[in-house]
C-alpha cells in the first residue's frame, strides 16, 4: 500500500458495497455506527490480514506436514483458477475503475492536507488544516472510519474541506532508510578467525529463520536475539554485516544514538515503528549498533532527555519480550562495554545469548594479515610472521589500520610494493596512535 | 542433526559462503577443492592432524596385507563414529573424506575380500550422504552392500537420508524388482526411530513402503500417545481409502494396549461398526465399558447390549441408561446450577433494549405477530432444557396475575402457535418423564396449529434421548395421516426429531408412502422426506432412496418449482451425508431427472455425501458451479455454496482456506451466490466465533440487499449460537436498532440474539466434539436442515414454515465437563481449561493447552478448547475431557501434607 490516497477507501468489500452503502443512506437516516470512534483500530492489515496463510504445523519436515502444504496449495490453486475465470468473464478490474473515478470525482482535485482534530459523530469532524483555523466538517460516507483516529493525516476536499480521504504515515520515513536494501560486501569470508562466534550467531540467527523445525524438534525456543561484545575493533561490525550479506531476511540496521530523538515520545515510537516493520517483512533481523547509546543502567535520572533514554530502552526491552509474538523477527545487538548495559536487557528471554568478542590470538592475526593484505602487493622481504608474534595487543582493527597504513606509506614513496619496513613504521604508529588515546602514566 | 548437510553442511568454512549464494553441486565440490589446499595451512593442528591420518588410512585401504586394509578401514570407521557434529556444520571426518569419495570407490571395484568390502561399503554409504548426487542414492546403494548391523550408530542424519532414498527407490521398483532387501532396512530404521521420539519418520517411511501395518509390532507403551495422534491427523489428509487404512492402525495400536476408550473413538470415525462392537465386547472392565457408552451417547450411536458380555441385568440396565443419553437433562441442569443460571429470562434480557438507542423500543409495535413469533422462539432458546422460563411455563403464582402459558401461547398467530406450542418442548428438552405431561395439555385444544405444535415438541423432548417405554412414537404416529396438513407435518417433524440416526424401520413404513404419494401436497412430503433422510442419515439405505426418488419424478415441474421442494433433494441428501461414492447410483439417477430439479439434486447429493470428507476435487467442482454466471431461475448454486463449506469444514486448514474462497465468491458471484455466502460461512464456524468471519459477516448485514443482510445476521447467530459472545451481542443490538422498521429483518435479527444466548451460553451447535476428531452426522445434519431452509429465507423461515429452526435441536448438545465418580454422581475436581494447541508431530511432552485457568468441574468448553486434569487424584477414564469423564482414584496419589 504505502502512502498514498488509497487509504481513505473502505476495508477490501465486495465491489458492490460502496453502492450499497450509499443507497442505504437514502432508505435509512444515519449509517450504522462504527463499533468504535476516536482510537485506531489495532491494524488488521486489511487486505494482508485476509491474504494471511493459515499456520502450517509441526514444523518438523515430515509426511503430515507435505500433506498439510499440499492441502492448502490446492486451495490455493482453486481460487486461482476461479479468478481468473472471473476475470475473463467480466474483468474486476473496469469495475473498480469506475467506482474509482467517481469517487475521485467526489474527492475533488486538488486536495488538501489536514489533521483530524476530533471526531464528533459519524459523519462530522472538526479538522484543522496546516495554515489556518479549525472547521467543522463531513466525512464523506466511503471513508473508513474505523481508521480515523485524532491527530492523523486527512485528505480535504478543497473547497468544502470534508474529509474525502486518510493519509496512512504507514511507515515511519526513519525507519524505511533503515531497511538494507544493498547487501554490504563483506562476506564471511573477510573475517580472521572467530569461528566459533561465526557459528553462535548463525545457531541464533539465522537457522530459526530457515530452519524453525530444528528447534521445534528438539523443544526448545530458539534464542530471540543476540548481542555481540568485546573490545573496539574485533569485528563486531563487521560480523553483522556478514550476516546481512549471507542472509535472505530482511536486514535493519540502526545505529543506538538514531533512537535517541528530539521530542519526547518521539524514540519509543520509533523503537515500535522499527519492530512493526520488522515484524511486517518478516522474516527479518534488526541489528542495533552501539546498543550502549540507549541501553545503560537506569539510575535516578535527573535531565528529562536522561529520562526519555530510558523510556526508548523500556519500550526496546518491551519490545524484545514481544508481546505480540514476533516469531520471525530475531534481533542482533552490539556493543563495546556490556556491563554498562541493564541487566534487564540482556537476562534470559530477551537477548539471551552473548557473543563474547576477544582480542586476536595469533592464529586469528595470522588470518586477519592474510585478509587485508591479500590485496596488496608486497615485496618479497616481507614477513608478516613478525607483526603476528609479537606481544602487542591488536585488535582486527589495528591489524587494518597497519595494512593500510603501510600501503598508504608505499604510496607516498610511490613505490609498487609495500616492503617490511613500511610495515615496521606503520605498526609503530598505529600503537603510538593507539596509547595516545590513553594518556599514559595517569592511571597508573 | 543438521537439515540437510548438503546445503548447509559448510558450517565453520565459511568459503562456501564466497559469493555463490547458490552454486551447482559439482561447481561447489570444485571449487571447494581448490579452497582446501589454498587453505590447508591455516587449519589447527589437530585438523591438520587428523586430516593426514584420515589421508593415511585412505591410502592403507588399497595395501597389499588385508589385514593392514582391515585395520585402515576400522579405523576409519571409528574416527566417523566417534566424530560430533554441530548444526551447522559437517563432522570433521567427513569433510576430510570428501575428497577421497572417487578414490574409495574405486577401490572398492578392485577390492577382493567380501568381508572388507562389506566394510568399505559402510563408509561409502555415509560418506555418500553428503557426495552423493542427486537421485543416484548411492547410499543406499553402498549401504545394502555393506554389513548388516547397527545403522543406529552412524548417526541420526544418515539413517534419516536412508530412509528418504529407501522412499524413492521403492516407488522405482515397484512391482518390478522385489523389495525384500529394502524391507529388512526398513526394519532396522523403524525400531530406531521409534526409539529415538521420531515416530513421525517412522511413520512416513512405513507408508513410504506401504506397509503401514508393520508399525503396530514397534510401538510402546511410552510412545503410543503420540503415534496415534500422528496417525489420526494424518488420515484428515488422506485421500479416500488409505485414510481408513491409517485409522485402522491407529486403532489397532490403541487395542494393543487396552485404551478403550481411544480404540472407541477412532472406530467411530471409521464408522465401522464392527470395530465398535468388538471394543465394546472386549472392555471387560465396567467402569470403563460405562464410559464407553457416554461417548457412543455423545456420538448418537445406538448399540444392541444383549449380546454384550454383561455379568448382570443391573449393570445392562446401568448401561441402557448411559447410552440412550437420559441422564444429558440431570447433567445439563447439574452445570447450570454450578453456574447458577437456573433463573429463568425473558426475551427482553436478551434484547437489552435499555441499552439501544431510543428509537429501537419505540418501534417494536410493528407488525407484533412477527415480533411475538420471535419472542417465542428467542425464549424456548434462551431457556432450552432448563424446564423453566416465563412464558410457557409459568407458574400458577404468575397465571393468576394473569399472564399464564395460554396466554402466551394465543398471542401468536396461526402457524405461530404451532411454534409457539413446540417451543415448550424445547424448554423441556431431554426430560422425557418431566417434559411429555406438561405438554400433554395441548393434546385437547381444538386448534390444529397448537396440536401440530403439540407433536413436534413431543420429538424435541425425544432428541436425542431413547427412552424404553418409546412415547414419541406412539404420540405420533396415529396424526402422521390426518386430514390437516398443519397436524401431519407437525407429526411427521417430531418423528424425525426423535429417532434422527435410529433407523427405525417403523417410522419407514410409516412415512415412505407419504413421500412417494403424489396426492399429498409438497410440503408435507418434503418434510416427511426429511425425517426419513434424518432417521436414516448417512445409512444409504435402499428403500427411502428409491421412494424420494420416485417422488422425484412423479411430481409435476410446478410442484417442483415450489419452495418445499427442495426438501425432497436435501432428505436424499442426507441419506449418503459423508458416505462419499457410495452415491454414485443415485447420482446416475439424479442425472436424468426432470431438468428443473436435477442440477439442484445433484449439487445437494454431492455436498451431503462429501461433507466432512475435505475432498479437494469436490470442493474444485463446487466451486467451478459457483464461477458461471447463471440466468434467473436456476437455484443450484446456492447449495453449492453451502456444500463448499461442508465440504471444506473436515479440518482446520481446509476450513480456513475455504474462508478465503467465500471471500472471492463474495466478489465476484451474483445475487444468489452472495445470499449463500453467509450461510457457508455460518456453518464453517458454527458456535465458534472467529475474528475474521465475524467482521465480514458484519459487513455483510448491512447489505443493500435485503436477503444477504437476513442471511448474515441469521449467521451471525449461528457463529455465536450458545457462546453468549459480547461482541456479537453488540453487533445484533445494533442491527435490532438499525432494521428497526424492517420487521422481516427484525426478526432475524432477534432469532440470531436468541442463538447466540441459547441455552443461557451452556449449548453448542458444532457436529464436531472429541476434540474436533469426531462428527456426529445427526448434528450435522440438523444444521444442514436448518441452513437449506434458509436459502429461501422468504418463503421458508421468514413464510410459515419457521419451525424449520427447531432442527437446530438436532445439534444442540451442552459444551460441557462433568465429571462423575464411580457412582456416576457428579464429582467436583479442578482442571485447567485452555486453548487447545496442535502438538501433533512434536518431540517431547509440549503442552496440550495455552492460556488456561484452572477451575473446579463442571466447567464449560468453548469449541477449540481443552480440558485437563490439575490434579493427580484422579484418573479420567476417557483421554478427551468432554462431556461426561469417570473419574477412578489413582492409587499411586500420595496426598500432599504441604498443599493441604
Ligand atoms: N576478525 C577480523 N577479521 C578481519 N577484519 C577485522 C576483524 N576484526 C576487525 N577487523 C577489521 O576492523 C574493522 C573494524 O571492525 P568493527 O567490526 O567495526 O569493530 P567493532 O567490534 O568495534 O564493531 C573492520 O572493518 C575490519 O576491517
Ligand atoms: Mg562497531
Amino acid at each position: 500500500m504505502g502512502q498514498g490516497q488509497s487509504g481513505g477507501l473502505p476495508r477490501p468489500g465486495p465491489p458492490g458495497d460502496k453502492k450499497a452503502e450509499e443507497k442505504k443512506e437514502k432508505k435509512y437516516e444515519p449509517a450504522a455506527p462504527p463499533t468504535r470512534v476516536g482510537r485506531k483500530q489495532r491494524k488488521q492489515k486489511g487486505p494482508e490480514a485476509a491474504a494471511r496463510l493459515p499456520v502450517v504445523t509441526p514444523a518438523t519436515k515430515c509426511k503430515l506436514r507435505l500433506l498439510k502444504l499440499e492441502r492448502v496449495k490446492d486451495y490455493l490453486l482453486m481460487e486461482e483458477e476461479f479468478v481468473t475465470n472471473q476475470e475473463r468473464l467480466k474483468p474486476q478490474e473496469d469495475k473498480n475503475e469506475e467506482d474509482r473515478s467517481k469517487v475521485d470525482d467526489l474527492r475533488g482535485s486538488p486536495m488538501s492536507v489536514g489533521t483530524l482534530e476530533e471526531i464528533i459523530d459519524e459523519n462530522h469532524a472538526i479538522v484543522s488544516s496546516s495554515v489556518g483555523p479549525e472547521y467543522y466538517v463531513n466525512i464523506l460516507s466511503f471513508v473508513d472510519k474505523d481508521q480515523l483516529e485524532p491527530g492523523c493525516a486527512i485528505l480535504m476536499h478543497n473547497k468544502v474541506l470534508s474529509v474525502v480521504g486518510i493519509l496512512q504515515d504507514e511507515v515511519d520515513p526513519m525507519v524505511s532508510v533503515m531497511k538494507v536494501e544493498k547487501a554490504p560486501l563483506e562476506s564471511y569470508a573477510d573475517i580472521g578467525g572467530l569461528d566459533p562466534q561465526i557459528q553462535e550467531i548463525k545457531e541464533a540467527v539465522e537457522l530459526p529463520l530457515t530452519h524453525p523445525e530444528l528447534y521445534e524438534d528438539i523443544g526448545i525456543k530458539p534464542p530471540k536475539g543476540v548481542i555481540l561484545y568485546g573490545e573496539p575493533g574485533t569485528g563486531k561490525t563487521l560480523l553483522a554485516k556478514a550476516v546481512a550479506n549471507s542472509t535472505s531476511a530482511t536486514f535493519l540496521r540502526v545505529v543506538g544514538s538514531e533512537l535517541i530523538q528530539k521530542y519526547l515520545g518521539d524514540g519509543p515510537k520509533l523503537v515500535r515503528e522499527l519492530f512493526r516493520v520488522a515484524d511486517e517483512l518478516s522474516p527479518s533481523i534488526v541489528f542495533i549498533d552501539e546498543i550502549d547509546a540507549v541501553g545503560t543502567k537506569r539510575y535516578d535520572a535527573h535531565s528529562g532527555g536522561e529520562r526519555e533514554i530510558q523510556r526508548t530502552m523500556l519500550e526496546l526491552l518491551n519490545q524484545l519480550d514481544g508481546f505480540d509474538a514476533r516469531g520471525d523477527v530475531k534481533v542482533i545487538l552490539a556493543t563495546n562495554r556490556i556491563e554498562s548495559l541493564d541487566p534487564a536487557l540482556l537476562r534470559p528471554g530477551r537477548i539471551d545469548r552473548k557473543i563474547e568478542f576477544p582480542l586476536p590470538d595469533i592464529k586469528t592475526r595470522r588470518r586477519i594479515f592474510q585478509i587485508h593484505t591479500s590485496r596488496m602487493t608486497l615485496a618479497d622481504d616481507v614477513n608478516l610472521e613478525e607483526f603476528v608474534m609479537t606481544k602487542d595487543e591488536f585488535s582486527g582493527a589495528d591489524i587494518k589500520a597497519i595494512c593500510t597504513e603501510a600501503g598508504l606509506l608505499a604510496l607516498r614513496e610511490r613505490r609498487m610494493k609495500v616492503t617490511q619496513v613500511d610495515f615496521k613504521k606503520a605498526k609503530e604508529k598505529v600503537m603510538y596512535k593507539k596509547k595516545e588515546g590513553v594518556p599514559e602514566g595517569l592511571y597508573m | 542433526m543438521a537439515p540437510d548437510p548438503k546445503e548447509n553442511g559448510s558450517g565453520v568454512d565459511r568459503m562456501d559462503h564466497d559469493k555463490q549464494p547458490a552454486p551447482n553441486k559439482s561447481a561447489q565440490k570444485d571449487g571447494k577443492k581448490k579452497k582446501d589446499e589454498k587453505k590447508e595451512e591455516d587449519l589447527s593442528e589437530e585438523d591438520a592432524a587428523l586430516k593426514e591420518q584420515l589421508e593415511l588410512y585412505v591410502e592403507r585401504v588399497n595395501d597389499q596385507n588385508p589385514g593392514v586394509q582391515k585395520m585402515a578401514l576400522e579405523s576409519m570407521r571409528q574416527e566417523i563414529r566417534t566424530a560430533t557434529s554441530s548444526m551447522t556444520s559437517v563432522p570433521k571426518p567427513l569433510k576430510f573424506l570428501r575428497p577421497h569419495y572417487r578414490t574409495l570407490k574405486g577401490y572398492y571395484e578392485t577390492m577382493q575380500i567380501d568381508e572388507l568390502k562389506m566394510l568399505l561399503a559402510d563408509i561409502i554409504s555415509v560418506l555418500a550422504l553428503t557426495m552423493s548426487e542427486e537421485n543416484e542414492r548411492e547410499s543406499l546403494h553402498y549401504r545394502l552392500l555393506g554389513t548388516v548391523g547397527d545403522i543406529g550408530s552412524w548417526g541420526h542424519e544418515y539413517v534419516r537420508n536412508l530412509a528418504g532414498e529407501i522412499g524413492v527407490e521403492f516407488q522405482q521398483r515397484q512391482n518390478e524388482k522385489p523389495v525384500d532387501d529394502l524391507m529388512d532396512l526398513v526394519k532396522q530404521i523403524v525400531p530406531f526411530h521409534v526409539k529415538h521420539n521420531a515416530e513421525p519418520e517412522a511413520v512416513d517411511l512405513l507408508m513410504e513402503v506401504e506397509s503401514l501395518e508393520l508399525l503396530i509390532g514397534y510401538i510402546d507403551k511410552g510412545n503410543y500417545k503420540r503415534t496415534c495422534s500422528y496417525l489420526t491427523s494424518f488420515s484428515s489428509y488422506m485421500p479416500e481409502p488409505d485414510d481408513i487404512l491409517v485409522l485402522d492402525v491407529a486403532y489397532q495400536i490403541y487395542r494393543k494396549f487396552g485404551k478403550y476408550p481411544d480404540a472407541m473413538r477412532v472406530a467411530l470415525r471409521m464408522d465401522n461398526i464392527q470395530y465398535v462392537k468388538s471394543t465394546f465386547k472386549d472392555c471387560t472392565d465396567f467402569l470403563e465399558k460405562q464410559q464407553l457408552c457416554y461417548i457412543l451417547a455423545r456420538q448418537g450411536v445406538s448399540l444392541d447390549l444383549d449380546d454384550a458380555s454383561l455379568a448382570s441385568e443391573d449393570q445392562k440396565e446401568a448401561l441402557q441408561e448411559i447410552i440412550s443419553n437420559s441422564r444429558l437433562s440431570e447433567g445439563y441442569l447439574t452445570l447450570a446450577r454450578d453456574l447458577d443460571v437456573m433463573e429463568p429470562k425473558v426475551p427482553e434480557d436478551i434484547y437489552k433494549a435499555h441499552l439501544v438507542d431510543g428509537r429501537a423500543s419505540a418501534g417494536a409495535s410493528v407488525d407484533s405477530a412477527r415480533q411475538n413469533l420471535a419472542a417465542t422462539f428467542v425464549n424456548a432458546l434462551v431457556n432450552a432444557g432448563f424446564g423453566q422460563d416465563k412464558l410457557m411455563t409459568a407458574t400458577n403464582l404468575e397465571s393468576s396475575a394473569g399472564s399464564s402459558a395460554s396466554n402466551w401461547l394465543f398471542k401468536n398467530k396461526e402457524h405461530g402457535k404451532a411454534s409457539a406450542a413446540a417451543s415448550l418442548g424445547l424448554i423441556v428438552l431431554w426430560d422425557v418423564d418431566g417434559g411429555l405431561p406438561q405438554v400433554d395439555k395441548y393434546f385437547y385444544s381444538n386448534d390444529n396449529h397448537v396440536i401440530a405444535g403439540a407433536l413436534l415438541a413431543v420429538g424435541i423432548v425425544n432428541c436425542g434421548v431413547r427412552n424404553e417405554c418409546d412415547p414419541a412414537y406412539a404420540l405420533l404416529y396415529e396424526s402422521v395421516n390426518k386430514e390437516d396438513s398443519t397436524i401431519r407435518i407437525g407429526a411427521i417433524m417430531g418423528l424425525g426429531l426423535a429417532y434422527a440416526g435410529s433407523q427405525k424401520e417403523e417410522v419407514l413404513e410409516l412415512l415412505t408412502p407419504i413421500v412417494t404419494d403424489s396426492k399429498v401436497s409438497v410440503d408435507v412430503a418434503g418434510f416427511a422426506a426429511v425425517s426419513l433422510g434424518l432417521i436414516y442419515v448417512g445409512s444409504c439405505n435402499e428403500e427411502v432412496a428409491q421412494s424420494i426418488l420416485h417422488a422425484l419424478m412423479e411430481r409435476s415441474e410446478n410442484e417442483l418449482g415450489e419452495p418445499m421442494a427442495r426438501f425432497l433433494c436435501h432428505g436424499l441428501g442426507l441419506l449418503y451425508l459423508g458416505k462419499q461414492d457410495d452415491v454414485d447410483a443415485t447420482m446416475e439417477v439424479a442425472k436424468t431427472l426432470n431438468p428443473k430439479i436435477s442440477q439442484y439434486l445433484q449439487v445437494t447429493l454431492d455436498a451431503c455425501a462429501y461433507a466432512g470428507t475435505g475432498n479437494v476435487l469436490k470442493v474444485q467442482r463446487l466451486l467451478g458451479l459457483c464461477a458461471d454466471h447463471l440466468d434467473k431461475g436456476e437455484s443450484h448454486q446456492a447449495p453449492a455454496v453451502v456444500g463448499i463449506a461442508l465440504v471444506a469444514m473436515a479440518e482446520e486448514l481446509g476450513l480456513e482456506m475455504a474462508i478465503r474462497s467465500l471471500e472471492h465468491l463474495l466478489q465476484y458471484g451474483e445475487q444468489n451466490i452472495r445470499r449463500a455466502v453467509p450461510l457457508a460461512l455460518g456453518i464453517l464456524s458454527v458456535s465458534n466465533p472467529r475474528i475474521a468471519v465475524m467482521d465480514t459477516l458484519s459487513r455483510l448485514s448491512h447489505d443493500s440487499d435485503a436477503e444477504v443482510a437476513m442471511a448474515a445476521t441469521m449467521s451471525l447467530g449461528l457463529i455465536g449460537a450458545g457462546t453468549n459472545n459480547a461482541r456479537i451481542a453488540g453487533m445484533l443490538r445494533n442491527l435490532s436498532s438499525y432494521y428497526y422498521k424492517d420487521p422481516s429483518l427484525l426478526f432475524c435479527v432477534r432469532i440470531a440474539q436468541g442463538l447466540v444466548h441459547m441455552g443461557k451460553g451452556l449449548l453448542t451447535l458444532n457436529p464436531y466434539h472429541s476434540d474436533r476428531f469426531l462428527l456426529s452426522n445427526v448434528a450435522l445434519a440438523g444444521v444442514v436442515t436448518f441452513l437449506v431452509g434458509c436459502l429461501d429465507m422468504k418463503s421458508i423461515i421468514l413464510g410459515k414454515y419457521h419451525y424449520v429452526l427447531y432442527y437446530l435441536v438436532l445439534a444442540m448438545q451442552p459444551r460441557m465437563l462433568i465429571t462423575v465418580d464411580q457412582d456416576l454422581k457428579p464429582l467436583s475436581v479442578p482442571v485447567r481449561v485452555g486453548q487447545a494447541v496442535d502438538v501433533v508431530g512434536q518431540a517431547g511432552r509440549p503442552k496440550t493447552i495455552t492460556g488456561f485457568q484452572t477451575h473446579t468441574t463442571p466447567v464449560l468448553l468453548a469449541t477449540g478448547d481443552r480440558a485437563e486434569l490439575a490434579t493427580e487424584k484422579y484418573i479420567p477414564l476417557s483421554s478427551v475431557l468432554e462431556g461426561f469423564v469417570i473419574l477412578k482414584p489413582n492409587p499411586d496419589y500420595q496426598h500432599d501434607h504441604l498443599s493441604s
